[in-house]
This record gives structure tokens, sequence and C-alpha cells, in this order.
């Protein structure tokens, strides 16, 4: 008889790492599937290129440096996706390019591949290209249906002009912004998706959102068209819960969204830049390790630890 | 709201922890033709073979006598012939000595039981050293010896006995049908064991999803002085030693204490029936309730004598009803597999599951994605992602600071855990190492 051996555990948990990353791209659907209702054939061709740009690169990285392929556990595509998801509808084909390799190669592969990235991978993408092409990331345009370039109109975002957007179009996605961004609805729909598989917990999706909902009314803005307009809410559902780079704990989660939800009412009202959700994450990915450090589960049978490692 | 630990989790919640097809199933006495009976089954100094081939034994008879402080007897479980005493293949990785008996279906028991009768009458200062008689160790799976855990030392006492009947183990139903089938005799057991040690209080806990053994041990509890039943949370590691302590009294074991130390004693329920035998009847602990499940013909649950062979149980089931990748001497959790089905089963094992070929596949191993079910998951409050590096890079210092010593191997971070990592193996090896480097410096 030839029988298995192994170490227990005998059963595990059917939450793979690929069941992980492919409920959160069917989260992402909805999100996609308002932008090419609202922009067209070209939301369409820039997350494809976006996504399979971030496949391509990461199966011929691991091909290249000897490592076993991995892209079958889904992560490079969550990633491409999100890349495409963050730009806006009309942004050239090779922005996508750049944004995705950037993502894939320098970001995550460069220091080790899934798991050993210091930040979210897509994120910092979307921070390079905001950087090296600022008016090619922020030229929007109002929705055009699916003819994407037929009749244009350029215009600003709420953010940039609040009050010229009634709140319906707020939340059904009717307003210029990056693809993923500007449907509400369906980026709660996703969120909803996500929580029912217990693919992520509650906790800082909503953190951000209530932080930044109380300080932007500290602050003397609208509260309801602060969390409504920009990125908020698709950077608080898809990106800050990014499980590599947001802290392990409960109440490192809660610290870390408490830390986006501030950075990011303080960034739109007292910076450059109308919007905030990008580089407050990024911040805050920063400050995970440390945050990590500092809300260690108190370990059974022990008095809580004052002070003990160093490094 | 029933209280709980942190952390757990709760493997094979949608097939109801993998015990539907057995739960029912009343408990059949099962006799072998013939036994192996291994000397090393209880946690210390295996014993050492007092027979020799060719004598005839009858049951209850010793046949190993006990070595070192955590020794115990062994004792035939059938009446017969030995026809063999050498090495035999168990669980372990390299063979145990082994004492085979050829059943002459005679059941003939030996003339020196001494039967102290009633529990609550008992001399009670006879009632320990019954146990040791006995053979007894602990039946949920530790295998510690239980006399060993009434060994009070100068300056502790024991305010209360917890009876383990949470069975948080997948798939293994053995408790639960002993807590419907020998509630008295479980009741009089834990009386037993507190009068011993005079203790007051006396706690049966069990998983909220055994209503019906909740039910009768309450019944066999009413009346009974001190006793009172449970009911706990649903969850995975609720039946860990630890997790019980501090579900059903508040209180924490220290770091590197035992339980003695904030005044409790936990016992199996199994455990405690067996304490009953032996002081009531004056019987050695010979048979006990076994689960067979998994992939066999008709899942059962089994009186079985001491030292039946895996093989012959699965086969009184109907054998296999599919190809069997892997069999599993417990629950899916923290159960030992077996190298084949002829092993022979000792005093803790509550459980054979076969596991088919898909079941028993190899996992593979792939990066953390530092998802923190882990640390959610763990019911000590460790950090098993980063100690998995630690073991990894075979840092015995930095594993011991951050506290593996504390792990207590329930398997709940290997289970949760979407990439496979291998965690649980990982911090048993570290922890068996930095023991033996400890006992090594101690020379």
């Amino acid at each position: 008889m030839n029988l298995f051996l192994s170490s227990a555990p005998h059963v595990h948990s059917p939450q793979t790492t690929r069941v992980l990353m492919r409920n959160v791209l069917i989260a992402l659907a909805p999100c996609a599937g308002a932008a090419i209702w609202y922009f067209g054939y070209s939301a369409l061709i820039l997350m494809a290129i976006a996504t399979a740009t971030a496949v391509f690169a990461e199966l011929i990285w691991q091909m290249l440096t000897g490592q076993k392929v991995r892209i079958d556990d889904l992560s490079a595509a969550v990633t491409g996706l999100l890349v495409g998801l963050n730009l806006q509808p009309q942004a050239p084909w090779w922005l996508a390019v750049i944004g995705s390799l950037f993502a894939i190669i320098i970001v995550k592969c460069l220091f080790g591949g899934l798991g050993d990235n210091f930040m979210n991978p897509a994120l910092a993408a979307r921070g390079v290209l905001l950087a090296s092409w600022p008016v090619r990331m922020t030229s929007w345009v109002l929705p055009t249906g699916w003819n994407s370039y037929a009749d244009a109109v350029t215009g600003a975002t709420p953010l940039a002009s609040p009050g010229s957007f009634t709140l319906k179009d707020l939340l059904l996605g009717n307003i210029p912004g990056t693809m993923g961004e500007v449907c509400k609805v369906a980026i709660l729909v996703g969120l909803l998706f996500l929580l029912v598989t217990k693919t992520i917990s509650w906790r800082i999706p909503v953190c951000v959102v209530a932080t930044t909902f109380v300080f932007s009314w500290l602050f003397g803005n609208d509260p309801v068209v602060s969390i409504l307009s920009g990125g908020l809410l698709f950077a608080a559902v898809f990106m800050a819960t990014d499980y590599v780079t947001c802290p392990m704990t409960d109440k490192g989660q809660y610290i870390y969204a408490v830390g986006v939800g501030l950075l990011i009412a303080v960034i739109r009202n007292f910076g450059n830049y109308p919007e905030g959700a990008t580089y407050a994450i990024l911040l805050m990915n920063i400050a995970t390790p440390l945050i990590d450090r500092f809300t260690k589960n108190r370990v059974y049978g022990h008095e809580r630890k004052v002070k003990k490692e160093n490094g | 709201m029933k209280k709980t630990f942190r952390g757990g989790v709760h493997p094979l919640h949608g097939s109801h922890e993998g015990k539907a097809p057995t739960r029912d199933k009343a408990v059949r006495e099962y006799i072998p033709d013939t036994v192996t009976i291994m000397m090393g089954m209880h946690l210390g100094a295996p014993s050492t073979p007092c027979v020799q081939k060719g004598d005839r034994v009858k049951v209850g008879q010793v046949i190993g006598t006990p070595e070192g402080f955590l020794g115990l007897p062994v004792h035939a479980s059938i009446a017969g012939e030995v026809i063999d005493v050498g090495p035999v293949q168990g669980l372990g990785a390299v063979p145990g000595i082994g004492v085979t008996i050829k059943n002459d279906y005679t059941d003939e028991w030996v003339d020196d039981i001494e039967p102290l009768g009633n529990v609550e009458t008992c001399p009670k200062e006879k009632i320990v050293p019954a146990i040791k008689k006995a053979g007894i160790c602990g039946m949920g799976g530790a295998s510690f010896p239980t006399h060993v855990k009434f060994a009070v030392k100068e300056g502790q006492y024991c305010d209360t006995i917890i009876l383990n009947g949470a069975e948080c183990e997948t798939h293994l139903t053995a408790d639960h049908r002993l807590m419907l089938e020998n509630s008295v005799r479980i009741v009089d057991g834990l009386r037993a064991a507190m009068r011993a040690l005079d203790v007051k209080k006396g706690i049966i806990a069990i998983e909220d999803n055994k209503p019906d053994a909740i039910e009768a041990m309450r019944k066999a509890a009413n009346g009974r002085d001190g006793v009172e039943v449970r009911p706990l949370k649903t969850k995975y590691p609720q039946g860990g030693e630890k997790q019980l302590i501090h579900v059903v009294t508040g209180r924490e074991v220290p770091t590197k204490k035992l339980p003695l130390d904030v005044h409790v004693i936990v016992l199996n329920v199994g455990t405690a029936a067996a304490i009953a035998d032996a002081v009531i009847d004056g019987k050695p602990l010979i048979s006990r309730i076994t689960t067979v499940t998994g992939h066999v013909n008709n899942p059962s649950n089994f009186r079985i004598r001491i030292g039946t062979m895996a093989e012959d149980i699965i086969g009184e089931c109907g054998g296999y009803s599919e190809k069997p990748g892997k069999i599993v001497l417990g629950g899916a959790m923290t159960g030992m597999p077996a190298p084949s089905d002829i092993v022979p089963l000792a005093k803790a094992n509550n459980g054979v599951v076969v596991y088919n070929e898909k079941e028993a596949l190899n996992l593979e191993e792939s990066p953390c994605i530092r998802c923190g079910r882990c640390v959610e998951a763990c019911p000590i409050g460790l950090n098993p992602y980063k100690l998995k590096y630690l073991c990894d890079a075979d840092d015995l210092q930095a594993a011991s600071e951050a506290d593996i010593m504390d792990c207590v191997v329930c398997g709940s971070c290997s289970y949760i855990c979407p990439a496979h990592r291998f965690l649980t193996p990982a911090f048993k090896n570290m922890k068996d190492k930095i023991t033996a480097a400890a006992r090594k410096k101690r020379g």
C-alpha cells in the first residue's frame, strides 16, 4: 500500500492565493464594466493592455530569472487591471504599458516578487505616471459612451470643481475621472462581494472612508461630496486593502486606515494636488512594517511586553 | 453568547466538521483475532515487556512494567497466547517494541483486580494509585500519564477539574458517543478525580455542536457534588488545554507553566471514564472508543481493544470505499499519518480517518502574501508568518525570542494559509530542535 505521509493539518482552507486573487478580479468586474459603459472601447483596450503587459512582464521575468512561473496565482493580473483602472480613459496606450511594467518589474519583482513588495505596485505605478506625465494623466474627459473619441469633451473632476455635479452623477459615475473610480455603485458592489467572500475585512475600507469623512468636515468641506469624489472610495476598497502592504493585526489595520484617511484629507485640503489617495496610501504602505512592529498581539500566558526586541 | 478564545478556525465547517457520518452511530464492541500492544503508548519512556513468546496471558494482566517518572504499566487487552515480542512499526520514525497476542476468545480476566467500589465513599488516598496501576494516560491524544497530573507539588493546589468534552477535532465522534452512552461513568470518573485532591468544582466542557451530549451530561451530573456542564462555542481549537482553561475559568496558564500553576487539571472525558473503570471495577485501561471514518464503506464508532490493527478495524467497517491515499490516526488538524494500515492502535488513538488519493494530494508551498490570516487565526497570539522565516533561516535564538515555545502546534495557521505555507510542521520541528539543544546544554 502506498500511503502519503505528511504532517498535520490534513485539511486546508479552500481559500488559496489564487481564489483570493480571483475574488478581487471578480470584485473589479463591475468597475471595469462601468468604465466601458461610460468611456467606450478605449477603456476596454487600455485595461486589456495594462493587464496583458503585467502578466507577460511577470512571466518573462520569472522565466529569465529561473524562478517558478507563478502567473497562475492571478496576482499579476490583479495588479495589471488595477493599473489600467487607475488611468484616465483616453490615456495613450504606452502609459498603460509603462505603468504595468513599472508595477511588476520595479516594484514587485525586483523586491522579491509576490509578498515582498513594500508598496502597492499598481499605486506606485500610478504615482510615477502622475509625476512624470501629469498632463496626460489628468486630462479628464466627460463620459462619452461606447464611441470613445467621437465627441470627447474635457472637464474637471468633482474634486477640482466641487458642486458642478449632482449626487446621482457622483454615485453612478457620470463624471470625469479615472476609469475605476467614477462609478461608486460599482465599487460598492465589488466591496460587498469581497466582504461576503471574506476576501478582505471591513476594517480598512470603512475606517479610511470614515476618517476622510470626519476630517473633510472638520476642514470645512462637504464630507459627502468629498468621499464620493475622486479616487477615495476605489482606493479604500481595492488599493489600501492590498494584503502585502497593509498591517497584519486588527489594531495595526485601524492605525493604518486612520492614517490613510487623515492623509487623504490633509493632501486634498492643504496640498497642491486635488487628489490625495495615491500618495496617502503609498506613505502608509511605507509605515506598515513600523506599525506591525508596534501592534503585535499579546502572546497567551505573557505579560504585555514592554520592549524587548532590537531589530 | 458563549465565551470563547481569540483566533481559531472552523475546519470543514460546511460539512459538520466531518462528523456527520458517525455521530449518530452507536458504539459497537470489536474484539480482534490478534492484538499488537505497543510498549510506548504514553508520553515518557516505553515500558519493559514482562511476558515471553508462548506465555498465556489473561485480560488485564500486566505485560509491560513501567520505566521512569513518566512510566506506565501496559496490560493485555485480550486473553490468549503471546505469539511475538519484538519490534513493530507504529507511527514513529523507528519501530518500537510490541507484544502480539493471539485471542483464545475465553475473555478470562486476571484474578488480582481490586475494585474500590463507589467513587463517593471509597478511600480517597487509593484513587491516584489505582489510576496509575490501571495504566491510564490522556486519551484525547496527548497520552500524558494521568497520575502525574495529580502530583501536586509544595505550594500548589487544585480548585477546578475540567473535563474536556469539546472534541473540537474534525471527523471524530468518539467522545461524543461516550458522553451519550456512558455519561454516568464520566461523571463518576470526574468525582473520583475531584475527591482524590479534595477539589470542590468539576466542569464538563462541551462544544455546542453536540446539544444531545450536553443534555445527557447535564442529566448525569444532576445532583452530583460540585459538577456542572458548560457549553462552549464550536471553534477549533476549543479543546486545546490552554484555550479551555481560559474559556472556562478566565485564567491564563503563564508561559512555561502547567495548568496546576493556575489550580486547574484538565482531563479528557475518555480519561475520566477510564478512571471510573479503574476505581469502581479495578479494571485497567484495555479498551477505548475510536471513530473509524472517511473513505470506508460503513463509517462507525467502535469500542476497540488496545492493540487492534488499523487494517482489522477498517475491515470491520466494510473496507475501503475508495483507493486510500492517506490514513490519519486522529482528527485532521493534529492527527498522525500512518505509514500503512498495518499499525496498532494505542491508548490515545481516538480515530482512524481514511483519505482518498485526491484529499491526500501533496500541497506545494507558495510565497507568503502577508494576508495576516495566520496572525488572526493563532489562538496564542503569535506571528506565524514571521516565525516561519525564522524557522527557514534555522535561527533557534530568534525563534525562541519570538516565543515559538508557546506555540501549541494546533495547526490553525497552516489550515488557514492561502499560500499553503508549511507553518505548523516547521514550528513543531523548531520546537523539537530548541528542546534538544536545551537538553544538550544541560548535559
